[in-house]
């Protein structure tokens, strides 16, 4: 038994961790992420000289990676960074989906290593439905073959500056059916797009789009027209992995951030981490965390598994829903004051935690799933 | 990272499977499924068919009769024991004070103590706690006096498990009150036979006997039994509790009292429905058997990093709060889905001499019992909130 990563991903996890300490400054970040783009678009082209992006993709994609291993190295060090770029929705989501497509579809994940596109997975269409088979966009046949979609989807982040959409709609089924379901790759120029956008409170953009009969043609449907739930739902598991690799990066920083706060900070003459009841507050959290670990590791164990993925994805979202939530709650009162601060950098890792539970269903969500399966 | 045993360690797996199929006695096993105690005579027939194994210290070394197994051969071990619903074997001789004799006694004690346990001659049990001294165990006060070839001791142990069976004890001692307090203890064996001992049972809340008071009164021991050096014994002692400390994940066991839980659950009614289908219940018995997923993996890593060389530090005590506290959750549970059975106290009704009515379900004869009992779990072996103490001063440094 060994749960040591391979020496490759060590140094990998070691030389992004060295970068965010030195070129990824929480202030500049913190300024890119709550602007109008939402993230800088300097630091994203800086790290994807890094070879970031290609440590998610395959091989045969022109990447170097792209196993749930390295997925959860990268995403662990980019939690520890609190990097805003859009690895996920771009190097996960976009490519997951993208490399199930046709050739031209295939050569965009090429495209996204050299910079020249920027796909985003336009999928969730309810605030509070996180069913991965959710999907009321309708997808109708026109007469001469082609197609049309119309309708809406809420929540897509980084979605303002992205090149292509990858819509997901269906022509069949109830809503969530998972039978009936395709994906669209299109320009997002096409005529019938709007895109409405809002900040957010743990950085980056996110934006509603509404589809008003907007026509496509069958190339460039990703997939057999009805039968891309599968694809679909893959690329969410993997963003899964790859968010809750990020919350246990979030976590150990939170945990340094605070253990220094406690040893430094003194009241009544001694620094307040000689008290007992900070002392077990904090042991707890080291307890909750490393579980969370475990919980993150029996996924990645199990990623490719088919039997027992979805039951290990549930329970390591869940885990991470459930702790991620206390520790944020716990580092904010453990700090005091300072951690109700918008210049101290714990409350921004805070809010990331958080709100990483309401990404791709949250720990209610994923304790009923885990129950049903 | 590689999860998987080695080919070795599956087919040490296989065999110790195949040797607890054929030689567990299944009214035993009914006892330990269901949770009820088991009496002296189970644990000492128990016991000696794993001395005939070899299996009943499988960790020490060969020159005494073990097997010299590494970590993941206890573990394998001692998780197959779990699943199968084998007796626990009692620790405080062979897994408890053999540690400290093979390296902190002498060649003597070695040669007299080690076999006897493997026998059965010897029943030990442990003299640490005193009245005064629970979590704070270096103030204890039990005095020992040299006098030519012998101690005189004097004091009073307490929370003694087993004592009631046992014929010898190792107990920490004070033999100085000069500098700190850890300085002046020593560590020594005394015969539960000599005069001037006495043994009161404590009877704890469930209704059980399992710990017992010792009283000392000018009880002579031979010099000889001193372990160690004189006023060395805190060292003994920590060494001890290190020991005392793994093994406490507890996965196996509490893997099948889910499995039991889940069982009892399906035949349980609510709503007219299976107990199981209600959605307050699934949802408690799910975060359960996640906490516990998360737990085997947790401990897997500390075995693993023991496996490849480093020291367990203070991670046994993070095992230890989570092995307790869950084990504890399923007790919780498990008396909640007996509803009003749960008033039923009758921990004898699985034992040969039992006369009363039948109790359906089994389990419904001690779940309450058990799970007032195991409320122990979070308070012995160190209370949870002392190895909070651990991990802030060795993990975090606080």
């Amino acid at each position: 038994m060994d749960f040591k990563p391979s020496p490759e991903r060590q140094i990998l996890f070691d030389t992004l961790k060295k970068y965010f300490e030195k070129e990824y400054s929480l202030s500049d970040r913190n300024i890119a992420a709550h602007s109008d783009l939402g993230y800088s678009k300097k630091a994203w082209e800086a790290m994807r000289d890094l070879g970031i992006l290609e440590s998610l993709i395959d091989p045969e994609l022109d990447g170097f990676g792209g196993t749930a291993l390295d997925i959860s190295t990268v995403f662990e060090a980019l939690g520890r960074g609190l990097v805003v770029e859009p690895f996920l929705e771009v190097g996960i989501l976009a490519a997951k989906v993208l490399s199930k497509g046709n050739d031209v579809q295939k050569s965009l994940v090429k495209k996204i290593l050299k910079n020249e596109c920027l796909p985003i997975l336009a999928h969730s269409e309810t605030d509070t439905e996180y069913s991965k088979s959710f999907v009321e966009t309708k997808l109708s046949v026109e007469a001469d073959g082609s197609y049309k979609i119309s309708g809406a989807k809420r929540m897509i982040k980084h979605a303002a500056e992205a090149t292509h959409f990858l819509v997901t709609c269906r022509n069949t089924g109830d809503a969530s059916s998972e039978a009936g379901i395709s994906i669209a790759c299109i320009p997002t120029d096409r005529e019938g797009i709007k895109i409405d956008s809002f900040a957010t409170i743990d950085g980056g953009r996110v934006s509603d789009l509404t589809f008003s009969n907007v026509s496509i043609s069958s190339e460039e449907l990703v997939g057999e027209l009805g039968m891309s739930y599968s694809i679909v739902s893959d690329a969410i598991d993997t963003g899964i992995l790859a968010i809750c690799s990020e919350a246990l990066g979030i976590m150990e920083r939170i945990k340094e951030l605070t253990l220094e706060y406690l040893k430094t900070r003194k009241q009544f003459g001694v620094p307040i981490g000689k008290f007992q009841a900070i002392q077990h507050r904090m042991a707890q959290l080291l307890v909750e965390i490393e579980q969370a670990r475990s919980s993150v590791i029996n996924a990645t164990i199990y990623f490719d598994d088919e039997t027992e993925k979805e039951k290990t994805i549930s329970a390591a979202k869940f885990s991470i829903g459930k702790i991620g939530t206390l520790v944020a709650e716990e580092s904010i009162q453990l700090h005091g004051g300072m951690g109700m601060t918008w210049e101290y950098d714990l409350g921004h890792y805070a809010k990331r935690l958080v709100l990483i539970d309401h990404e791709f269903g949250d720990e209610d969500f994923h304790l009923q799933k885990y129950i049903s399966l | 990272m590689d999860l998987n045993f080695t080919k070795e360690q599956e087919n040490f797996q296989i065999e110790v499977r195949s040797f607890l199929s054929d030689n567990l006695e299944p009214q035993v096993v009914e006892k330990v499924k269901n949770g009820i105690p088991i009496t002296k005579e189970d644990s000492e027939r128990w016991h000696q068919k794993l001395n005939e194994k070899g299996w009943l210290a499988g960790t020490w070394p060969k020159q005494y009769g073990g097997q010299e197994w590494d970590v993941v051969e206890k573990f394998i071990f001692e998780e197959e024991c779990g699943s199968a619903g084998a007796p626990r074997i009692v620790p405080f001789g062979v897994g408890m004070l053999a540690p400290v004799l093979m390296k902190f006694g002498s060649q003597e004690q070695r040669d007299y103590w080690l076999p006897r346990m493997l026998t059965g001659e010897d029943w030990w049990c442990q003299g640490y706690s005193e009245p005064g001294s629970g979590s704070d165990l270096a103030s204890l006060k039990t005095s020992a006096v040299r006098d030519g070839d012998h101690y005189i001791v004097n004091g009073q142990k307490t929370w003694t498990t087993f004592a009631q069976h046992a014929n010898m004890i190792f107990c920490l001692v004070r033999t100085s009150t000069e500098g700190k307090p850890q300085e002046g203890i020593s560590f020594i064996l005394i015969d539960m036979n000599s005069p001037g001992i006495e043994v009161r049972p404590i009877i704890t809340l469930d209704g059980s006997h399992e710990v017992n008071e010792i009283f000392f009164s000018d009880v002579k021991v031979p010099a000889k039994n001193l372990v160690g050096e004189e006023n060395k014994g805190w060292t003994y002692a920590k060494y001890l509790l290190t020991h005392e400390r793994t093994g406490n994940a507890n996965v196996a066991v509490s893997k099948r009292k889910i499995q039991k839980l889940k069982k009892l659950a399906d035949d349980a009614k609510k709503n007219e429905q299976p107990l199981s289908n209600d959605p307050m219940f699934a949802s408690r018995l799910a975060q359960i058997e996640i906490d516990l997923q998360n737990l085997e993996i947790t401990n897997l890593r500390t075995l693993a990093s023991v496996e490849n060389g480093e020291a367990p530090g203070a991670e046994s005590s993070i095992i230890k709060i989570l092995g307790s506290e869950i084990e504890q959750d399923i007790d919780n549970l498990t008396r909640k889905s007996l509803g009003k059975r749960a008033f039923v106290n009758e921990p004898d009704a699985l034992s040969s001499g039992y006369n009363g009515a039948e109790v359906v379900p089994k389990a419904a004869a001690y779940a309450s019992g058990k799970y007032f009992n195991h409320r122990k779990k979070s308070i012995y072996a160190g209370s949870n909130e002392i190895q909070k103490n651990i991990i802030s001063k060795l993990m975090l440094n606080l």
